[in-house]
């Protein structure tokens, strides 16, 4: 039962929630767009994405909207909400805290 | 920021709980969605339709987990997955209607009898008394002994200390007093009655029905004769008359004005258990006279009891302190005196009302929780024994994604109802069983009413009993439910069908849990059978006096006519001249006391020309004011000297006869075997009286006590004054010896005591058969119940061995088959069978018998004639528990002998 072994616990959250601020999209299309956006280096099983999508969902982050997808069928459309917006903004600044410490610890020129 | 967050989730639990059917639909919808893109996508890429949808799905990584993981973020799915899980395990138990059964009812067993005992340690020991404030009342006492009672000068000195205590109240005996006798009417009647002091009221927290009760100013030495009267009574005897009060009744042939009805208060009075003495609280008063005590008053005798409530903020300890300093003072006062060999001490009042029944009832709820633990651990045996068979379901279960938490979860959610449904039957069958027990048995306990009718269900039992049956359920759930989760999966699913052997983890599981039943078998049959020890031991005690045909009628004297000895003496007379001439009576005594109804008086002892000790009061002896034809009616042989006889009266020199322990004890040194016929003793500030005869010992305080150096004086040798206080503090009572059946004559001599006393009723008739069945009936309960739960336990752990060794012969059904095509006799396999069933056995005997060494001293107090540890009990139960083990490994054994080798090898 692999786990998204690829990505920093946690930052999964942070990418979806990303992702979906930027327009409302549907699993499948989240799952393209992923590997996309990030050129194919950070891998996303598809068994993993749909637990963590179902997770944001119930903590209120994002909300689910049934529409006609791209190609006229019936799937299931996640949006940011208010409270979403707000996570994202937190996480995205935890994250940028973290990664310049970790950049600004890796730059340090050996004696 | 916390309310916005439920604004979104709220919707989503109840939605994802209560739509459960469209969310799941949704999940698949939108799974589904996913895979057909993603076949598309490979479709795209040139795959066959075949290859893209393998491809699809692998990338999907299963399917199902992954729904199920989804599922487990609703955070819903936890109360989703236990009412299915409970569904499930309904229609398992439906499905096994046998199991179910036998289950239930060991669990309904186990658990009612839980319920039982712990409704009696409820009413008993939990409950609080029934006064305002009932943990801040202190009982004031004599050293350690309840049973002594407060004279008037010891509760004016205590009185004083108002600084840590308020509502002090006197008050004197409800059952073991005289009581007065209410006699203006056609229906004369002994009334229960206790004198009381003003401030018992507030203390007890009485609530007045009509008019008031005493004032301070009334409750003094010549105040008015004023009476109050129980809810009760007054409903009773005079149908709720309101008009009562303010007028008259005739009490002890005495006008007291009616000034107030009272509701039925928890009243109080000490009595006497196998423990000693307590105080108890089961009996209704009738009426309230005012004690109307002298505070300058130097009357070192009275057997009052007292009693205060603490001052808020005082401690129990700080409550002492000042007790103490009263005592110093009262000391100064009365230097040397009854007090000597006691100091003033307080206990809280509940105390004094069950602590010294806490130790049985304890003992008994341990016991009853063995048999609890002994249902429960059968229950769990027979749970293993179906998990072999589910082996594959759970294989599947867990090859389809359900964690190891989660089939844990299930299985304990299948569990659970059995023993839901054993609580909910244990209630009901346990209170059932102890109710039947109360009504049917005398039971000496404090505080559980007539009949043990304050003996109730209420909401702590109930609640007691269902965490009961939860905590038990899970704990013993959970074994059965982690030996199967344990399971290898691969392995359980490869094994063919039903006859897949069990695990070796699970047989080891059940051989231990047999073991343990046995050992807490042996332990509750040690338990038993040294009550039962107790018992025959209590039986066959010679009492010192023969009770058969014995019939005893209480008479109060508490009236001014008989104040005088001269008075009481002509009624003994006149009542033994008509009684004794009716056919069948073979003689009539009257004493103030009965041996083993103790409540007997002790009085100092100083022996004439010993040279005095610097405690003059240093000998004390239990007295006990008898007519002439005591002796003859309860058959205590004359050792030495004479009895008294009906010359020994008001004009005769003062005499005494005393029993063998005092001669022995009081003159050690005689080796005449003459002593102490013609010394000279004096009992408290009486004058001298010469010992006139040494009779047998007679165990009065108790059977199981040793008895105590004892004299007796003759009922018309008292001085007045004692008389009178003696009528004051205690019933006479007529004691006849018959021919035959003695209830038979009792109409007859009731008729006879009433015409020589001038009308006077009798009440509280009672043979000397039923007084030493009383004697004993707390013992006589332990046991009785004991018995039961051993029982109880012998059945089960027999079940459970028995249970273990048939599901190991069917087990190795083909091993046992192979022996015999081999050569092996029947005799080898009942060998071997009941060789591994014994070995189980004994194993728990010898834990067992660690654990009964261990446990039974702590019931060393409620034993009598036998050793906590006794050798012989102990071996015996262990003897007769590996019999019923044997028994029980047998019978699977014989079944093993009769495989068919042929039939067991073609299995293979």
């Amino acid at each position: 039962m692999s786990k998204p072994s690829d990505l920093v616990q946690g930052t999964l959250d942070l990418l979806l929630l990303k992702i979906l601020a930027l327009e409302p999209l549907n699993g499948f299309a989240i799952s393209l767009r992923l590997k996309q956006v990030s050129s194919d280096v950070l891998q996303v099983s598809d068994g993993s994405l749909y637990p963590a999508l179902h997770k944001l969902e119930q903590e209120g982050w994002i909300a689910a909207e049934w529409k006609l997808s791209e190609n006229n069928r019936r799937a299931k459309f996640y949006l940011l909400t208010r409270l979403g917006r707000k996570q994202l903004a937190k996480e995205a600044a935890n994250w940028t805290r973290l990664s310049d410490a970790i950049s600004h610890v890796v730059r340090i020129e050996e004696a | 920021m916390r309310l916005e967050h439920w604004f979104y989730t709220i919707p989503l639990r109840l939605r994802s709980l209560f739509r459960r059917r469209q969310v799941e639909a949704e999940l698949d919808e939108e799974l589904r969605y996913h895979l057909e893109r993603k076949i598309e996508e490979f479709d795209a890429r040139g795959l066959s339709r075949e290859e893209a949808r393998y491809a699809a799905f692998r990338a999907m990584d299963g399917l199902e987990q992954r729904k199920e993981e989804c599922r487990d973020k609703r955070r819903t799915n936890s109360i989703e997955n236990f009412f299915q899980d409970l569904r499930y395990g309904l229609r398992m138990l439906r499905k096994s209607p046998g199991f179910t059964a036998v289950a239930v009812l060991t669990l309904a067993l186990g658990i009612g009898a839980n319920t039982a005992i712990f409704t009696v340690v409820n009413a008993v020991l939990l409950r609080p008394l029934a006064y305002p404030e009932p943990d801040r009342i202190v009982n004031f006492m004599l050293g350690n002994h309840e049973i002594e009672g407060t004279s008037v000068p010891m509760f004016m000195f205590w009185r004083e200390q108002t600084e840590v205590l308020q509502d002090f109240a006197l008050y004197g005996e409800v059952v073991k007093g005289p009581g007065v006798n209410l006699t203006n009417t056609d229906r004369p009647e002994r009334l229960r009655s206790i004198p009381v002091s003003a401030d018992f009221f507030k203390l007890f927290g009485a609530s007045i029905e009509i008019g008031r009760t005493f004032t301070a100013q009334e409750d003094v030495p010549g105040g008015p004769r004023l009476a109050v009267l129980s809810d009760g009574f007054w409903r009773r005897r005079f149908g709720a008359d309101r008009t009562l009060v303010g007028k008259s009744i005739l009490l002890g042939g005495e006008p007291y004005v009616v000034i107030g009805i009272v509701c039925d208060i928890e009243p109080i009075h000490s009595a006497w258990n196998a423990q000693g003495p307590s105080l108890r609280t089961d009996t209704p008063a009738d009426v309230w006279l005012p004690v109307q005590a002298d505070p300058n008053s130097a009357d070192q005798g009275g057997n009052y009891r007292s009693a205060a409530r603490l001052k808020p903020g005082v401690t129990l300890e700080m409550a002492k302190a000042r007790t103490k300093l009263a005592e110093a003072r009262f000391r100064q006062k009365f230097p040397g005196g009854k007090l000597s060999s006691f100091s003033f001490n307080l206990e809280p009042l509940s105390e004094a009302v069950v602590g010294n029944v806490r130790l049985g009832l304890l003992v008994l709820m341990g016991a009853v929780s063995f048999v609890l633990l002994i249902a429960c651990a059968n229950v769990a045996n027979l749970q293993l024994a179906r998990a072999t068979g589910r082996r594959r379901e759970m294989a599947i279960r867990a090859a389809l994604g359900a964690g190891r938490r989660r089939i844990v979860f299930q299985l304990l959610t299948e569990t659970l109802p059995l023993w839901l449904a054993g609580g909910a039957l244990g209630i009901g069958f346990g209170y059932s069983v102890l109710r039947a027990l109360l009504a049917s048995s005398s039971v000496n306990l404090p505080r559980i009413g007539a009949q043990g009718s304050a003996v109730t269900l209420d909401s702590r039992v109930i609640i007691f009993t269902m965490l009961t049956a939860t905590f038990t359920g899970i704990l013993f759930g959970l074994i059965p439910a982690f030996s199967a989760s344990h399971d290898d999966v691969s392995a359980a699913l490869k094994e063919n069908g039903t006859r897949s052997g069990s695990g070796l983890g699970q047989s080891k599981t059940r051989a231990i849990l047999v073991v343990i039943e046995m050992a807490l078998t042996l332990v509750l049959l040690a338990g038993a059978a040294l009550l039962m020890r107790t018992f025959v031991a209590l039986r066959t005690v010679d009492p010192g006096f023969e009770a058969h045909n014995v019939l005893t009628f209480e008479m109060s004297l508490n009236q001014a006519r008989f104040d005088q000895t001269v008075a009481v003496a002509r009624l003994l007379r006149d009542a033994q001249r008509r009684v004794e001439g009716i056919p069948g009576v073979e003689a009539l005594a009257a004493t103030r006391s009965l041996p083993l109804d103790p409540n007997p008086d002790y009085a100092p002892v100083i022996i004439e020309g010993r040279p005095p000790t610097k405690d003059r009061y240093q000998d004390w002896a239990a007295s006990r004011d008898v007519s002439a034809p005591y002796f003859e009616v309860f058959r205590v042989p004359l050792l030495r000297g004479r009895l008294f006889t009906e010359r020994d009266d008001e004009r005769a020199p003062r005499v005494v006869v005393i029993n063998e322990t005092m001669a022995k004890a009081f003159w050690p040194t005689d080796s005449l075997g003459r002593a102490p016929l013609g010394e000279r003793i004096t009992l408290y500030e009486e004058p001298p009286r010469e010992i006139i005869g040494v009779v047998a010992d007679v165990r009065d305080a108790e059977l199981g006590s040793k008895p105590e150096p004892m004299v007796y004086v003759p009922v018309g040798q008292r001085l007045d004054a004692d008389n009178a206080e003696d009528n004051k503090e205690s019933s006479m009572i007529w004691v006849v010896r018959t021919k035959s059946e003695p209830y038979s004559l009792s109409d007859g001599i009731q008729r006879e005591l009433r015409i020589a006393s001038g009308g006077l009723p009798v009440s509280h008739i009672r043979s000397m058969d039923q007084v030493r069945m009383e004697a004993t009936a707390s013992s006589n309960f332990n046991m009785m119940l004991f018995n039961i739960f051993a029982g109880i336990a012998v059945l089960l752990a027999a079940i459970g061995i028995y249970g273990v060794m048939a599901y190991a012969v069917q087990q190795r059904t083909q091993e046992i088959g192979v022996r015999m095509a081999l050569g092996a006799s029947p005799r080898d396999v009942i060998r071997m069978v009941v060789r591994r069933g014994m070995r189980l056995a004994l194993m728990g005997v010898l834990i067992g018998l660690v654990g009964a060494w261990a446990l039974t001293p702590l019931m060393a107090s409620l034993l009598y004639g036998v050793k906590a540890s006794d050798p012989v009990v102990l071996t015996s139960v262990a003897v007769l528990l590996s019999a019923v083990a044997l028994v029980a490994s047998l019978i699977p054994a014989r079944r093993a002998t009769r495989v068919d080798p042929v039939l067991a090898l073609r299995l293979e």
